[in-house]
């Protein structure tokens, strides 16, 4: 009798990694908040140093023409422009991280506190884009796949294209013309907090998250059809099939399951694309979100604020991405080799 | 060039070639093309619809649609050609930099292009305008180097890839140099992969110029702008709800068409990785760190 050789492996069928100190799972996200720390330290050094770049002088700007150089460097010494570069990036990242991110050449108001005011808009209408992407890219990406060449499937091909094609504010617009000037049924801008008034504050919303998702969603449901229709294709849910699982298992146990791992990673880099699509929604319709924030201060050339907004955008992508490679690497069993 | 020609034959790559040439005429010479002044101001007949006179209709000023339309077709092409030509030298270089010049190097330019990444492209544009002043120039570095990272992974990735060929051993084996081999075996087989996705930035940068423009970054007022004429007609949609569709529609036949060809080129050609899905810095893994010497 032959002893057949079984991999050394842990009670439950894990690999060997599983019986050091860490499990492969928590490796591989320290792993990524290592390189996570890195890509920060080097996208808020660029934040710093394009600051540094701008060739207006701040003292100068904010004094006026009748400034003499001895007020000028004087208000130099004090914003801390007569120090070396490195020395005020890490000054600057010091403070950053106790919450302070200097004060408005122009308001002479916190910019963290602007910020720390106009972020829950961000939040609420990149949230419930994202939402709405994956409702909507999901739903119609598995009906498409499940329709396989039908005409289902080529409507949503053919609007998916159609989508990638229109600017993100032109949906804005038409959505404007449509609810709020014809059928006057939501308002056209403006934005209550949700603290204040829940019910006003999804009707702000709805249109500005709206608009924003389609294009993800587009992505997400391209990405998840094309994935889930090799998923349907492999000999595990034939083998799946055949053992006489009901359709709705073997979708939801074995293909999505398998297929989500693309559509997570779409998932990631809509983040970014969100963000970038926030100022001219944010913009249309009047929020007063971080992007604006950024907006409205790029046209005062406002640099503390600027490097702010962008520090905390940064960070936003940063830390949503880590939260999504985290549940990648958690949930996708092809990632977790 | 055969993989062109063998695209051409597809008749959705033939009618998006028909609306490039026509988009690339106008840009060329849409100085003496436009009916009217594009920035003849003719109040009495603001607004209006269709019709003998102006073709297209006229905006709040009674300026002449069609005239602003083709006016401000090169605008957005030279734009869109800075952005992408900046993006395609960085990431180019930097992607086949990092195969050959040592890990240390490698580890830079990955978590370099990381970084890139991470930065929404409107909202790092609209910082850098605000810090270096408003300029069409500024702006449109400031895509490319976002966008090269999309080259940077393509030519990486599809260098990787063709490194591996036992031909490249052999020529190795034989004493050929990296530049030799770069010249003689890599270059025209990355080239059709270069050329899709220049395509495809093209066409995701033209959106990303009309949100700027719709915006104010880049060209200021009142030269034409597709994106500005969007803007200026958002302020009058109670008189003439149907009139951002002009400018729009122009934009989407545009992007659509270069999408087009970046489908048919990447169909018709034998590419050495995938490069479908059309979103900046697609997110197929390209191999971390993988030893090429």
């Amino acid at each position: 009798m032959t002893v057949v050789a079984v991999p050394r492996s842990g009670a439950k069928g894990l690999p060997v990694a599983a019986n050091r100190w860490l499990s492969g799972w928590a490796r591989k996200v320290l792993r990524m908040s290592v390189t996570t720390a890195t890509v920060f330290l080097i996208t808020s050094f660029g934040t710093y140093a394009l600051g540094a770049l701008s060739k207006t002088n701040p003292a100068a700007a904010v004094l006026g023409e009748t400034a003499t150089p001895a007020d000028i460097a004087r208000m130099n010494h004090q914003f801390g422009l007569d120090r070396p570069l490195v020395v005020q990036y890490a000054t600057w990242l010091g403070h950053a991280f106790t919450g302070d991110l200097g004060t408005s050449y122009f308001t002479s108001i916190p910019v963290s506190a602007s910020i720390r005011q106009a972020l829950p808009v961000d939040l609420g209408i990149t949230g419930l884009a994202a939402l709405f992407a994956v409702l909507i890219g999901g739903t119609a990406g598995i009906a498409a796949a499940l329709n396989g060449g039908g005409r289902l499937d080529r409507s949503v091909t053919a609007v998916c294209s159609i989508l990638s094609t229109i600017p993100g504010f032109v949906v804005g617009i038409v959505l404007i013309v449509m609810f709020s000037a014809t059928l006057q049924i939501l308002p056209a801008g403006g934005y209550v907090s949700f603290g204040a008034n829940p019910v006003q504050w999804l009707r702000c919303m709805i249109m500005p998250s709206f608009a924003l998702s389609l294009s993800l969603a587009a992505h997400i449901a391209r990405q998840l059809r094309t994935s889930l229709v090799a998923t349907l294709r492999e000999n595990y849910i034939v083998g799946a099939t055949v053992r006489g699982l009901s359709q709705r298992r073997v979708l939801l146990r074995h293909a999505l399951r398998n297929a989500m791992g693309p559509t997570l990673g779409i998932l990631m880099v809509g983040v970014p694309v969100l963000l970038s699509g926030s100022v001219p929604t944010e913009r249309i319709f009047n929020l007063p979100g971080v992007a604006l924030l950024t907006l409205q201060s790029s046209e005062r050339h406002d640099v503390p604020v600027i490097q702010g907004t962008l520090l905390v955008t940064v960070a936003t992508v940063l830390l949503c991405n880590l939260v999504l490679g985290a549940l990648l690497a958690r949930f996708t069993p092809q990632a977790r080799r | 060039m055969r993989t062109l020609h063998r695209a051409l034959r597809l008749p959705s790559a033939r009618l998006s070639a028909v609306v490039l040439v026509v988009v690339a005429v106008a840009a060329v010479f849409g100085h003496w093309l436009t009916p009217l002044d594009p920035l003849a101001q003719d109040t009495a007949h603001a607004l209006a619809g269709p019709g003998a006179r102006h073709f297209l209709g006229t905006d709040s000023l009674g300026r002449d649609v069609l005239s602003r339309l083709i006016a401000g077709t090169s605008s957005s092409i030279v734009a869109t050609l800075e952005a992408v030509g900046a993006a395609l030298v960085v990431g180019v270089f930097l992607g086949l930099g990092s195969l050959w010049l040592g890990r240390g190097y490698e580890w830079a330019s990955l978590r370099f292009v990381d970084s890139l990444q991470t930065l929404p492209y409107v909202v790092f544009v609209v910082a850098v305008v605000g810090v270096l002043g408003n300029g069409l120039t500024q702006a449109m570095l400031a895509i490319g180097l976002l966008y090269s990272p999309m080259f940077f992974r393509v030519s990486r990735a599809a260098s990787l890839v063709l490194l591996r060929a036992q031909y490249v051993e052999a020529a190795e084996l034989f004493g050929a140099g990296r530049l030799w081999i770069l010249r003689t075996h890599l270059w025209s087989k990355i080239l059709p992969t270069i050329a899709v996705t220049a395509a495809q930035a093209s066409a995701e940068c033209l959106l990303v110029v009309q949100s700027l423009s719709f915006l104010g970054i880049g060209v200021q007022p009142p030269a034409p702008t597709w994106g500005g004429m969007l803007a200026d007609d958002l302020g009058f949609l109670a008189q003439q709800p149907w009139a951002p569709l002009i400018p729009a529609f122009t934009i989407m036949l545009t992007v659509g068409a270069l999408n087009a060809i970046a489908d048919a080129i990447s169909d018709s050609a034998d590419l050495p990785v995938d490069v479908s899905p059309t979103q900046p810095g697609s997110p197929q893994e390209v191999p971390d760190a993988v030893a090429v010497r």
